[in-house]
């Protein structure tokens, strides 16, 4: 059950517009609501295994979702997820909805207009997969092909040659489709793969953790070349919401977790025993 | 249907219908081509392998499955039209269950997830459909009212909110809604935008089903009322709304199964309710049909129960006037 109204956030909310008319930073109108709510409100997908799930219990469950209660219990507060679409929290203005992304957001220069991205966790390979019968055997074969992505991905970014990450390694666009399908999430373009090559699109492109997760479930998929690129993964605050006190305490949680090897136990843990928490 | 003495022959029992009919189910099923199905493998020993079996196998198929159609119908036909109601609505869902069973579904992964999808799901779909149907009712009330007076601002105010919500698509009032209220300082969640919404919506369309309810009592009926010394209120009680009752249950009832449906929408707010859980509980083994096929079954039960409260109400009035 989690009706809520929401009116006491009312007052804040009103209160963050008028400040934010000044164009003054209003330090720690969020953290203050977390702290004295003494719960940090965490959105995050929930279709999207091995980094974020629903378990059979109804608990959330995954490498995101781990990361976010460690990060809430180091606040000293209580974890509580929201699973909004995943366009919805990539567009911004929260409304102090919720208080933090802790999901896998790559930082780049047009969500850097809506958001801030105080803390990157790890970094993850994305990468092209095919039906397992599909001739395609070079990323160059695709070109001009029908290829499944997620919308508002930073692999649509990619596809649609326009991927504007910040403080991500070089590098190219090696294909050029000639369609892209954009769908809600990865796993349905991997539900269109499995129908058989060229059937509804030519093959997909997502983050090499998900499509390990696919093949070990029995689709019919293989990689295809080496991953496209590299990403560095963040946590994500509103920016309409600017709290610099709250992406402080982020910066120095995060820091925290990389010293003491929380992150990386937690990848190994959710990522078939990979670090993913280590930058190239 | 009206009562009719003239009995025809039936269709059914005519040669000639039986032979067209026949004729027709063979071109389909040539068509659509069920070789490579499992009527294909009941058939092995006659055409062997379905796959080598070319032209004559598809033919063969075709041929058995149109004479199974047509003398399933021929015999359906003997029987008494209640039996014969239950035989065709029992053969449908049987092609149903069948079309279920061809996903090779994982029956304990359903069986682990159901609990949840029940008290988390269900319970969510019921109680925001509840809370919608009751507000849209009152909305639909008060904007029929306001559509029949003579009030300008009234009648302005009522047609102008029955056009605007009757003209968007009800996903784009949720999100003008959950997204667009924020902006003005009021901070609604996804549960009460998605009531807002559905209550809105489903308000206007009644609010004109309710209008013309009223409206269609003959105007004889007011006169009357009128001549005999009726206030506006006593007569609306006792004369007019008697009478347009009736008329209004069936399309309200239709609206609510309606509403009951598009409360899926609140599924792209992240509303845990039926239709988010079963996109998201089959996405962690990839395992989506079960999960989808069950949602479905959960949809048609709740949806049967109010069609069966929605007969048992016409047939009340049925028998009162």
């Amino acid at each position: 059950m989690n009706i809520k109204f929401g009116l006491k956030k009312v007052t804040i909310v009103l209160a963050a517009a008028l400040l934010s008319m000044n164009m003054s930073a209003k330090a720690g109108v969020v953290y203050d609501y977390i702290k004295a709510n003494n719960e940090l409100m965490i959105a995050t997908d929930a279709n999207w295994a091995p980094f974020s799930y629903i378990d059979d219990d109804g608990v959330m469950q995954g490498f995101d979702v781990e990361v976010g209660r460690e990060i809430a219990k180091r606040m000293g507060v209580e974890a509580r997820f929201i699973t909004p679409d995943w366009d919805i929290i990539t567009a911004g203005n929260w409304n102090m909805r919720w208080d933090v992304s802790v999901g896998s957001m790559t930082p780049t220069a047009s969500r850097s207009e809506v958001l801030n991205f105080p803390a990157t966790y790890y970094y993850t390979p994305a990468s092209f997969a095919v039906h397992t019968d599909s001739p395609v055997t070079t990323l160059a074969g695709l070109n001009g092909k029908t290829i499944c992505t997620t919308a508002a991905s930073t692999w649509e970014m990619y596809l649609q040659g326009d991927l504007d990450m910040l403080g991500a390694p070089a590098f190219t666009y090696k294909v050029t489709p000639g369609t892209i399908t954009s769908l809600k999430d990865g796993s349905m373009c991997a539900d269109d793969t499995r129908l058989g090559a060229g059937v509804r699109n030519d093959g997909f492109i997502d983050s090499v953790p998900m499509i390990e997760g696919l093949i070990d479930a029995g689709y019919p998929v293989r990689f295809l070349g080496d991953p496209a690129f590299h990403e560095p993964l963040s946590l994500a605050t509103d920016l309409g919401n600017n709290d610099p006190e709250l992406d402080a305490e982020l910066a120095r949680i995060i820091a925290e977790m990389q010293k003491d090897y929380t992150l990386s136990l937690l990848s190994i843990q959710n990522f078939k025993s990979k670090d993913y928490t280590i930058a190239y | 249907m009206f009562v009719d003495t003239v009995i025809e022959d039936k269709a059914l029992h005519k040669p000639a219908f039986l032979i067209g009919l026949f004729i027709t189910v063979l071109a389909i099923f040539f068509a659509l081509n069920f070789t490579n199905t499992l009527f294909g493998e009941f058939l092995r020993p006659v055409i062997g392998d379905p796959k080598e079996s070319g032209f004559f196998g598809r033919f063969a198929v075709s041929f058995v499955l149109a004479i199974l159609f047509v003398l399933n119908l021929f015999a359906i036909s003997f029987f008494k039209l209640k039996i014969q109601i239950a035989i065709v609505w029992l053969e449908l869902f049987l092609l149903f269950l069948a079309f279920a069973y061809s996903f090779d579904l994982k029956m304990s992964f359903i069986q682990s997830r159901i609990p949840l999808m029940i008290t988390r799901g269900l319970f969510t779909t019921i109680y925001i459909s509840a809370i919608s149907i009751v507000i849209a009712t009152a909305i639909a009330i008060i904007g029929a009212i306001a559509k029949l007076s003579n009030n300008g601002f009234a009648y302005a105010i009522s047609s102008f909110y029955t056009s605007l919500f009757r003209g968007l698509p009800l996903l784009l009032q949720l999100f003008l809604i959950y997204k667009g209220l924020p902006q003005l300082g009021f901070m609604v969640d996804a549960v009460p935008a998605a009531i807002t919404a559905l209550s809105l919506c489903y308000g206007a369309y009644m609010t004109e089903i309710f209008r013309a309810g009223i409206q269609s009592i003959p105007k004889g009926q007011w006169e009357a009322s009128r001549a005999l010394g009726f206030k506006f209120g006593l007569m609306m009680r006792k004369i007019i709304l008697p009478q347009a009752v009736p008329i209004i249950v069936p399309p309200t009832g239709n609206q609510f199964i309606a509403m009951l449906k598009d409360s899926s929408l609140a599924s792209v707010l992240g509303v845990w309710e039926l239709m988010y859980l079963a996109k998201t509980l089959g996405a962690r083994d990839f395992r989506h049909m079960e999960m989808l096929l069950t949602a479905a079954m959960i949809y048609w039960a709740l949806t049967i129960v109010l069609e069966v409260i929605q007969a048992r109400i016409e047939e009340k009035y049925k028998q009162k006037s």
